[in-house]
């Protein structure tokens, strides 16, 4: 004899009515309760309030009962006025272009070769990616030392090759650039994992089949390793991209944002501001301004590699 | 174990604990924020904090010390996150921020009085605000002047520091090296880029020395946009082009290795400069005024000060302040206080208080400290207000700009000025709200 069923609702589906099943359901909705409390204390609720506080003059220090209301001024100060911030979305994007473009060609290139029977394959794989799993502000000491204008081995090689020193970090040109060399040094490592992984998830007997058709090296990379790719090529760009525009601590911990702002990127400029000059609600407005370019390119990305994927 | 013994033993414990637990609560705990994080340093500070609770049985003094870099953060992080420290040792520069959002307790009457009694009146207004309101014991006083390396001005052929900006020049490019790779192996002059304290004080103390302003008297509108500014700032682009100075090279970091032959700096670096290895601080380090500026009479120069405060959220204020005060009170007469001692030996800052001034005049005597004391004399406050912070970086990046080539002099004053102004008006217009 079946239990009569418990009255459906929007919150509960129709199952059996049974004290067990009941006391069941009642701790699964308790266990699924908790992530979701945590996700919105944690995560949501300080989102909504630091989307409150854009609208707002707050220091950090007074009350928040006492923010003064301030509507649209710190987004328009930043858009029309705020010099700094301008220079630094040029930045963030420029890093953010070198960084992705350079991450995903390298990365696909030397997981190409580390893919094919190469000798120390293994040895490969752990020389590069050991970058990634050292910490951000050691390897940005290691290359303030290594870039440095007077005494660093870079300009020692370049020296003696007999081309000129270099002031690589404390030049406004060069700052940047080197930034970005010192991002894709530390990065790369992790991006060819994963191209790896998604090579070997290529299935051999389509390049079987292609050979049988007489199809050449150039061709199965173009028609068979590329379009497959493409779902990891979707991963590769967004998550190199959403991390590229919120670069902090590489740049924090080698210039600074020097020399003159020539290497300030948003986030750390969104630092400054916050805890420098305690302008929590310029800050925050700065965060949902980089929120909403973020989504924009994401959701981009992903159309236009998306798209094809399917298409294919 | 019978069951008559494990009660026993239990209840002994929570007696005990419980006990224990009570006597614990009795204690007062107050915890110190500083930024003197060095080994040395925190030794030294330790020595006064044991010494305190030893004379003070109930009170426990943990002391957390930041790089002065963090020290605002920290302060304003841990207001928010209601984990305040008790009492903090800051930069007089942020007072006005700090007391219009409310995080500083004012003093008690009898420590106001002492202060007024024991500390020049120039030191207790650069830590007032404009209501002259006073937020705590002023500690080191430190003014700015040329400390340089006389092994290399003599290699150069100088036997007497630059008087004046062409001698700077002409001296900064005489001492620096470059080789035959085009790396600089000694540098003239050193400037400290990436730090806004090491950029704009220097700035400011050749500014004073050129006859020109910081901001109004009344604090109001910003003044360095001035012909005195103009050529101070030309001064640097000079001394760059001329190679005289270099932002690629830290004159912080380097001097004390004997490779740069210039800094503009404050006394406290003595400590360093005794320990470096590359310079002899002896023989070899010496200093000298300000060089006065084409627009300029006499040498001039910039000070600044920190002061120890109490958190307005302390739950233990008026212990916070009895520390403090015993601290920088002079427990027998002419020993000076804990504070001072530490001030002007593990430091070799000069301390506020007159009864340390006299008592350690000896140890303020020798040929590095005694000139600074000397420009204390004359040398201008940095002039706090609201937002004091924020213009300071600001005209930092435009300075080290400048540093870099990448703007005139004219230009970058100019954006500065108009973002200062901006900043100042905001703050007025925040205080009348």
């Amino acid at each position: 004899m079946s239990s009569p069923a418990i009255k459906s609702s929007w919150w509960m589906p129709d199952i059996p009515k049974s004290a067990v099943l009941r006391r069941r359901m009642l701790w699964a909705y308790v266990f699924v309760a908790a992530p979701i409390i945590a996700l919105l204390v944690f995560l949501a609720g300080p989102i909504l309030f630091s989307g409150w506080v854009s609208l707002h003059r707050w220091d950090m220090l007074s009350p928040v009962g006492d923010m003064p209301w301030r509507g649209l001024q710190n987004y328009v100060f930043l858009l029309t006025r705020d010099t700094v911030f301008i220079k630094a979305l040029g930045n963030t994007f420029l890093f953010a272009i070198g960084g992705v473009g350079a991450n995903t060609i390298l990365g696909l290139g030397f997981a190409l070769l580390l893919n094919s029977k190469i000798r120390g394959r293994a040895v490969w794989r752990v020389l590069y990616f050991m970058p990634v799993i050292t910490a951000p502000l050691a390897l940005a000491v290691m290359f303030s030392f290594i870039f440095d204008r007077n005494y660093g081995v870079v300009n020692n090689v370049i020296t003696a090759l007999g081309l000129p020193r270099q002031p690589f970090l404390s030049g406004p040109n060069q700052a940047l650039m080197t930034l970005i060399f010192i991002a894709i040094y530390q990065y790369v490592g992790y991006y060819i994992v994963i191209f790896l992984a998604g090579l070997q998830g290529i299935p051999q007997d389509y390049y079987d089949a292609a050979q049988v058709d007489g199809a050449g090296n150039w061709q199965e990379f173009r028609f068979i390793t590329l379009p497959l790719l493409r779902p990891v090529m979707l991963f590769v760009v967004v998550t190199n991209t959403i991390g590229a525009l919120q670069v902090f601590d590489l740049v924090f911990a080698t210039t600074g944002g020097a020399p003159a702002n020539s290497s300030m990127t948003v986030v750390l400029h969104m630092y400054n501001t916050a805890f420098k000059f305690s302008r929590m609600g310029r800050a925050s407005a700065m965060a949902f301004i980089l929120f909403a370019i973020i989504m924009l390119i994401t959701i981009l990305q992903v159309r236009l590699l998306r798209d094809r994927t399917y298409q294919d | 174990m019978s069951i008559k013994r494990f009660v026993l033993v239990f209840l002994s414990l929570a007696l005990i604990l419980t006990f224990g637990a009570t006597t614990l609560a009795q204690d007062t705990t107050l915890t110190m924020l500083t930024h003197w994080g060095t080994e040395d340093q925190l030794a030294a500070q330790q020595v006064i904090i044991d010494a305190y609770m030893e004379s003070n049985p109930g009170v426990n003094i943990e002391l957390v010390t930041v790089d002065f870099g963090e020290l605002r953060t920290k302060i304003i992080t841990g207001r928010t996150a209601g984990i305040s420290a008790d009492v903090y040792h800051f930069y007089h520069l942020w007072l006005p921020d700090f007391v219009n959002s409310g995080v500083l307790d004012q003093p008690p009457e009898d420590a106001l009085a002492f202060i007024n009694e024991n500390v020049a009146q120039g030191t207790i207004d650069a830590v007032s605000t404009s209501d002259s309101q006073t937020w705590g014991y002023p500690t080191e006083v430190n003014p700015y002047l040329l400390v340089y390396n006389k092994r290399l001005l003599a290699e150069a052929g100088y036997d007497a520091p630059p008087g004046n900006w062409d001698e700077l020049k002409e001296i900064a490019a005489a001492i620096t090296q470059v080789d035959d790779t085009g790396a600089i192996s000694q540098l003239g002059l050193g400037v400290m880029p990436g730090w806004d304290s090491g950029i704009v004080h220097p700035f400011s103390a050749l500014l004073f020395s050129n006859g020109g302003n910081y901001l109004s008297a009344d604090r109001t509108v910003a003044e360095f946009n001035s012909p005195q500014g103009i050529e101070t700032l030309q001064l640097y682009a000079d001394l760059v082009a001329s190679g005289g100075t270099d932002p690629s090279i830290n004159g912080l970091g380097n001097f004390p290795s004997g490779t740069v032959g210039m800094v503009i700096m404050a006394p406290w670096w003595r400590a360093t400069l005794r320990a470096a290895e590359g310079v002899d601080f002896e023989t070899e380090v010496r200093v000298a005024e300000i060089p006065v500026g084409p627009s300029g009479d006499t040498p001039s120069s910039i000070a600044y000060t920190w002061l120890f405060a109490v958190d307005s959220n302390s739950p233990n204020k008026e212990a916070a302040w009895d520390f403090i005060h015993w601290m920088n009170a002079e427990h027998s007469e002419g020993e000076g206080s804990a504070i001072g001692d530490f001030l002007v030996n593990a430091l070799g800052a000069i301390p506020s208080f007159d009864h340390d001034q006299a008592a350690f005049a000896e140890s303020m005597s020798d040929h590095y400290v005694s000139a600074f004391v000397a420009a204390s004399a004359y040398a201008r406050p940095e002039q706090i207000v609201a937002g004091g912070q924020e213009i300071k970086t600001l005209l930092q990046v435009e300075i080290e700009a400048v540093l870099a080539g990448m703007t005139t002099p004219e230009d970058a004053l100019a954006s500065v000025e108009g973002q200062a102004n901006a900043i100042l008006e905001e703050q007025r217009m925040m205080a009348e709200e």
